[in-house]
């Protein structure tokens, strides 16, 4: 059953179409990211689904219940902000007992006991009675989180829910997330502009773009299958090359500007002419086996990134990046390089 | 940084700081002691020592109606300049409406116009529509002149306030009556507890509206202090302002005590 439902929500500021007739289901107990780059409307679908913004049409459902009319206060929901936005002059323990409070669920004691419960998820029990401001950012993203789980939400509302965080917290806390999703089973839905956030803590991730749902599926099917060139470039970058599709009989080859040809997945059916395709970096090797697609190209630079090698190499009259193994190649070496057919994924150009 | 600043300069540079604050220390180091002087006349240097004359002013009905009459009306102000002041910074300070640079502006004009203008108003509005003057317009001047203190220390506390508090309170299920009197007062503590102090020492210390709005029977310190110095000066006046001092030092460390001063100024 859908928890959210997002239904032809239209959000206008000025004369600027912030979401246009806007279309979203999550299912109960689901881990959704809303994905995209700054401007592409996701902050103001999250406030909208909040409260805290009006559409200028269409319904927002939460656990059944038409709230588009509601105050933020009448949801039964949770907000994280990316600021945390914990209450100065309250201990840890104080602001996760807030919402109980505002909310008048259970008595003092009860209240207590639930925000103690919620700190020990997070493992801050032990700073229950510090204030924000003796806690370290990571910490007070604890609290926060311990907040916004304490009064069982039926919708957990996550804004760039790492951003704050250095690299190595953030890793921690993609882990901790997860756990408390699968622990919790709420419903959670977050807003990132990170790729690689989504991927690791999504089950549902929602591409946005100007507006609109670029493409929505699970993780690996939406960074193996991307539809778009957009989608394909903004999930984890690749190379994207522009291949006149020619009919070799039965078979489909592409050629490169410079005329090398390759074979293409057989399933696939295109029609003869310019065509966009998707080749991952990490789907480019050196020196292919036979059967495989295969090109000659020279190596320009390589970046050593420790359990991979980047190198940006000329070939077949584009540049190309691949991801391999470690290996040292020096700029101008002469090298095959190669792909499954497969790992040539058509593009549609919007 | 070695060598980055000659000695020499450094050196001068203390003997700046020092020389200015003696300069700022002296009139205080002088009234209080002349107010341990033993002489029946207020001169400087005291021809010897004692403390009568704080013997005289706690036994001086004056003295005492009129400091009486001061705390009551600093308090009075304190309450009132809060009161209003407040929720005027929280409004100017967490809302755009329209005209709010204007309002503002009119808010903090007392600490730039002299107070005299707005005695001189006050005296004759209270001359035309009331009695004329009273303990009651006196506690209107005040306050008109320590509202801008209340307004800027409170503002203060507010501007580096996480604006996504308000919204984060609402999402939490807080009403807002909670968002205001749980959320943003809250916040609003230490300005309050350094504009209530502001308050209280402009309210303590005015002489320009107290002069003007003189009525029968209110007598504020500094008007009792003025009036004894213009007709029969006497070290009594040097221990009233060393009394003053004290007071003023004591409440600096309250509030340094209860708020920690490096948050407030």
């Amino acid at each position: 059953m859908a928890q959210l439902t997002v239904q032809s929500v239209v959000k206008r500021f000025g004369a600027l179409e912030v979401l246009q007739s806007f279309d979203l289901s999550v299912e109960k107990g689901s881990f959704a990211a809303l994905l995209g780059p700054s401007g592409c409307g996701k902050s103001t679908l999250l406030r909208i689904i909040a409260g805290l913004e009006r559409p200028n049409e269409g319904r927002i459902m939460i656990a059944g219940r038409d709230v588009t009319g509601l105050a933020p206060e009448d949801r039964n929901i949770a907000l994280m902000f990316q600021s945390y936005a914990l209450l100065p002059h309250l201990t840890a323990l104080e602001n996760v007992r807030f919402p109980l409070r505002m909310r008048r669920k259970y008595d003092r004691a009860e209240q207590e006991k639930r925000a103690r419960d919620a700190l020990a998820l997070v493992q801050l029990d032990t700073l229950a009675d510090r204030y924000p401001r003796q806690m370290s950012g990571g910490q007070q993203q604890r609290v926060a989180l311990a907040r916004s789980i304490v009064a069982e939400p039926d919708l957990l509302l996550l804004d760039e829910p790492l951003s704050n965080l250095d690299a190595r917290l953030r890793e921690d806390m993609q882990i901790e997330l997860k756990r408390l999703h699968q622990t919790l089973g709420l419903t959670t839905i977050f807003v990132t502009h990170d790729q690689d956030e989504a991927l690791a803590l999504a089950d549902t991730v929602i591409l946005m773009n100007r507006g609109r749902i670029e493409q929505a599926g699970q993780p690996e099917e939406i960074y193996r299958r991307p539809r778009t060139i957009f989608a394909a470039d903004f999930l984890g970058g690749a190379n994207i090359v522009t291949l006149d599709v020619v009919a070799d009989g039965d078979r489909r080859l592409g050629r490169f500007p410079d005329g090398s040809l390759v074979p293409l997945d057989p399933a696939l059916s295109l029609t003869p002419g310019p065509q966009a395709f998707m080749l991952r970096k990490e789907a480019i090797g050196f020196d292919p086996a036979p059967g495989l697609a295969r090109l000659q190209g020279v190596v320009e630079a390589q970046n050593y990134l420790g359990r991979q090698t980047r190198s940006l190499l000329q070939a077949g009259g584009v540049s190309l990046v691949a991801l391999t193994e470690p290996v040292t190649l020096a700029p101008g070496a002469q090298v095959a390089i190669g792909w499954d057919p497969q790992d040539l994924i058509p593009l549609a150009r919007d | 940084m070695i060598g980055a600043t000659p000695r020499f300069v450094t050196w001068a540079a203390i003997a700046f700081v020092l020389a200015i604050a003696l300069y700022m220390l002296i009139p205080i180091a002088v009234v209080v002691a002349s107010s341990l002087s033993s002489s029946q006349f207020l001169v400087f240097p005291p021809p010897g020592l004692s403390l009568r004359w704080y013997g005289e002013i706690l036994n001086s009905e004056a003295y005492l109606a009129a400091g009486w009459t001061s705390v009551k009306l600093a308090l009075i102000t304190v309450v009132v300049a809060l009161g209003l002041g407040t929720p005027a910074a929280i409004a100017l300070t967490r809302f755009r409406f329209a005209g709010r640079d204007a309002i503002g502006s009119i808010f903090l004009s007392p600490l730039i116009l002299p107070s005299l203008i707005f005695a001189i108003g006050l005296l004759m509005v209270f001359s035309r529509y009331g009695d004329g003057p009273s303990f009651t317009g006196l506690v209107i001047g005040h306050v008109v002149i320590t509202l801008p203190y209340v307004i800027r220390t409170v503002s203060a506390n507010l501007v580096d306030l996480d604006p996504n508090l308000d919204e984060a309170a609402r999402v939490m299920g807080a009403r807002w009556w909670q968002r205001y009197f749980l959320v943003i007062l809250p916040q609003c503590r230490t300005g309050m507890a350094a504009g209530a102090f502001f308050v209280f020492n402009i309210s303590f210390d005015d002489a320009v509206i107290a002069l003007f709005m003189r009525a029968p029977g209110v007598e504020t310190l500094p008007m009792r202090i003025y009036s004894t110095l213009e007709f029969s000066p006497d070290p009594s006046v040097a221990a009233v302002s060393a009394v003053m001092i004290a007071l003023t030092i004591l409440l600096v460390l309250l509030l340094d005590r209860v708020f920690g001063l490096s948050k407030i100024v």
